[in-house]
């Protein structure tokens, strides 16, 4: 883009901004639509033209759609033209649960590259009232005075429900009524049951994988010089290096937490109303297409296949380039059962002992 | 043009226009590089637009907390008329909320624990987090303030239904002590009431408490975190002193930082000087907090809930009021552990108790 001073090419005797391309122009146009504001802001009102015209690629299509509010209605029968940006709707949240190291990057890329899907990640709202209501002494949940005691249940729930929502909004501003919200929250899985309950109508994914290969996969990650290890250091974490030094250590409390956020999710899901489904890693990667289908259809959302394939392809594991997976790397391994070669028989004995319930349930075989 | 309905409201517009520096296109000034390719492009106009969004926002959010203010809500409960009890457990707070319950139009939310919920969070399990996906982010603290607030008022709303507006509701809350920051910047209308005490003398009230026999086992026999805590008094005291001390420091350090940000109407009192002379030291804590109230009702008060009053068979070694005497810590803690408190809070001491 070039700013050329063109005498007469207004008025007021502005500099004006000349564009070298249509996609400039149309961004500029579109922010001065997003904003539009009188005060000075802007000169004109709305453009006129939509920004379904500003170019063939989706990048572009709904880069113009975030500035302008304007796109096609999410089942695509009608443009949803003027829609205001507002609230989030809660129907339209959709929270993946689960532990981590269980694909939940991998999917909710996925689903962020679908039409209208914005993703929230990580807001780690479940950790913040599960953790607290979890380790509340039973004295305290049954006193009136405690903060998240039982007598007073319904109104907090309502208050979690308010605290969710302003975040929600505040932390995607420009989410638009008609646009979904995938929640990726597996570390906050512990809080599921308090989300779910705050929030009936919103839609709820139980994403699971073998607790055996979750292990193996942290374990990976927490040596030394692994991402997960290169990424912590809070406390001790480095100095300890528990998961070269004491990886036993590492695979009882991995196992302990599998069980509490994949239990708790697992309870928010068995009482959960609305529209929810249960997804395995393991089948994720063994069909990615038809998982995401079934995703989308026991969830209620419309989605094209053409669409689905296009997010499916996009983010398959044979596209992450060589150097970005392996070892040590985020995307480690993608096997399922691949913990018979990770893990000592100590180790699988560890996690198999404490999370009997939920394997017995998940994985009977 | 748009008609902003306050000054505030004006300023965020105006600042919105000069972050953006928007005026004719999509640049006021100079001319932006060269142009990349299509994707890249785009790719770059995205990272740019979240920024610009989240500035918005946080902008946003400011101006509704401002517009909404205290008016924002029609609830019983007035946050003018919130009485804080901050610092940490032991020091008198239940005898001074004892006190303050009694006086007329008062009442009494005994330990909600609200700021242990959110300051234990933000300040110990996720300090350091910063995305603005985290849902207590620095980006959106006034949104995350606004609704903590909320989350206060529902609760007292739900819980003193018959509450007035006029009505003055102290919320006892040593041990939340941790998010007082928090609490008070949320509700920065509030009034704060900071109670101290002498650590040293905290830390042999704790040890007493937790000893075999003594109020907190009896009283908590379920629980797990209570049982671990008697038996470290029995098997390792000098351990369980050192965390009290930890303890307090980290309690009334918060509280401190947050009394000395609060701009509403606060009061400091030590557990001592309340001892010493409870009348006067009532006197001045309604005086500072702005509050009216009659001397007739204050010594009515005082009398109802002096230790004299307490019968005997209430009180002395392993009972909740055990001795109420300050400096009793000579006789409560040995040497070593006198040395461990002294150490611990040595900054607390310095500033508050600076004899020694």
């Amino acid at each position: 883009m070039r700013v050329a001073k063109k005498p007469g090419l207004n008025s007021g005797g502005f500099l004006l901004p000349v564009f070298r391309n249509r996609v400039a122009f149309e961004v500029a146009r579109g922010i001065k639509a997003f904003l539009n504001l009188e005060a000075g802001v802007t000169r004109d009102g709305t453009p006129e033209a939509g920004p379904e015209n500003i170019g063939a690629s989706t990048g572009v299509r709904r880069l113009g759609w975030r500035l302008t509010g304007r796109g096609p209605a999410v089942d695509g029968s009608a443009a949803a033209n003027g829609a205001q940006a507002g609230r989030v709707r809660p129907e339209n949240m959709i929270w993946i649960f689960g532990s981590g190291r269980s694909g939940s990057t991998w999917l909710r890329s996925m689903m962020s590259d679908m039409e209208r899907h914005r993703v929230w990640e990580e807001p780690m709202v479940g950790q913040l009232f599960g953790v607290f209501h979890k380790q509340a002494q039973e004295g305290q949940l049954k006193s009136a005075n405690f903060i998240l005691g039982e007598p007073t249940r319904k109104g907090w729930i309502k208050s979690i429900r308010n605290f969710v929502l302003d975040g929600a909004f505040y932390a995607n501003p420009r989410i638009k009524p008609d646009d979904y919200l995938v929640i990726k929250e597996p570390n906050g899985s512990t809080g599921a049951p308090l989300l779910m309950q705050a929030l009936p109508e919103s839609r709820m994914i139980l994403l699971v994988r073998d607790p055996r290969d979750v292990a193996a996969s942290v374990l990976d990650g927490a040596r030394k010089g692994s991402w997960l290890y290169e990424r912590k250091d809070k406390g001790k974490w480095r100095e300890n290096a528990l998961a070269d030094t004491n990886p036993e250590a590492v695979t009882r409390r991995r196992a302990n937490m599998y069980m509490t956020q994949v239990g708790n999710a697992r309870d928010a899901f068995n009482a959960h109303k609305g529209p929810k489904v249960l997804v395995r890693y393991e089948e994720l990667r063994a069909d990615t297409l038809a998982t995401m289908k079934r995703i989308y259809s026991e969830l209620g959302l419309p989605a094209g296949e053409n669409e689905l394939a296009r997010v499916v392809e996009k983010h398959s594991w044979e596209n992450i380039p060589e150097e970005n997976k392996g070892e040590g790397k985020f995307y480690r391994k993608a096997t399922p059962g691949g913990w018979r070669e990770d893990l000592t028989p100590k180790q699988a004995g560890i996690v198999e002992k404490i999370t009997a319930p939920l394997l017995e349930e998940f994985y009977p075989a | 043009m748009p008609v902003y309905k306050t000054r505030t409201a004006f300023e965020v517009a105006r600042r919105i226009k000069v972050f953006l520096n928007l005026e004719a296109g999509a640049v006021r000034n100079g001319t932006p590089g060269e142009a990349s390719s299509g994707g890249e492009q785009v790719e770059k106009l995205e990272r740019a637009l979240t920024e610009r969004e989240r500035e918005v926002a946080q902008l946003s959010a400011k101006l509704v907390a401002a517009e909404n203010g205290a008016g924002g809500r029609a609830g019983n409960v007035n946050p003018e008329n919130v009485i804080w009890m901050l610092g940490t457990a032991r020091t008198g707070s239940t005898w001074l909320g004892d006190m303050m319950k009694g006086l007329p139009n008062h009442d009494l939310w005994h330990e909600p624990r609200v700021g242990e919920f959110f300051g234990f969070y933000a300040y110990e399990r996720a300090a350091g987090r910063k995305t603005a996906n985290f849902i207590l982010g620095p980006q959106h603290r006034e949104v995350w303030l606004r609704s903590m607030r909320n989350f206060v008022l529902d609760g007292a709303e739900a819980r003193f239904p018959d509450l007035k507006a006029s009505d003055y509701l102290v919320i006892k809350e040593p041990n939340g002590s941790i998010g007082a920051p928090l609490l008070m910047q949320s509700m920065p209308e509030s009034r704060m009431v900071f109670l101290i005490r002498d650590p040293r003398d905290v830390a042999a009230s704790a040890l007493d408490a937790a000893s075999e026999g003594g109020w907190l086992s009896q009283r908590m026999k379920k629980s797990a975190r209570v049982r671990a805590r008697v038996e470290t008094a029995t098997s390792q005291p000098n351990t369980l002193v050192a965390n009290r001390a930890r303890m307090y420091l980290q309690a009334v350090g918060k509280s401190r930082d947050a009394y000395e940000a609060h701009q509403g109407p606060k009061v400091l009192v030590r557990y001592e000087e309340l001892r010493a002379d409870t009348l006067n030291t009532m006197k001045r804590i309604y005086s500072e907090l702005g509050i009216p109230m009659g001397e007739r009702k204050l010594a009515r008060v005082v009398n109802k809930h002096a230790w004299e009053n307490i019968p005997e068979e209430k009180k002395g070694p392993g009972q909740f009021a055990r001795k109420a005497t300050p400096g009793g810590w000579r006789e409560d803690l040995t040497s070593k552990q006198i040395k461990i408190v002294e150490e611990i809070t040595a900054p607390l001491m310095k500033e508050f108790y600076p004899a020694g």
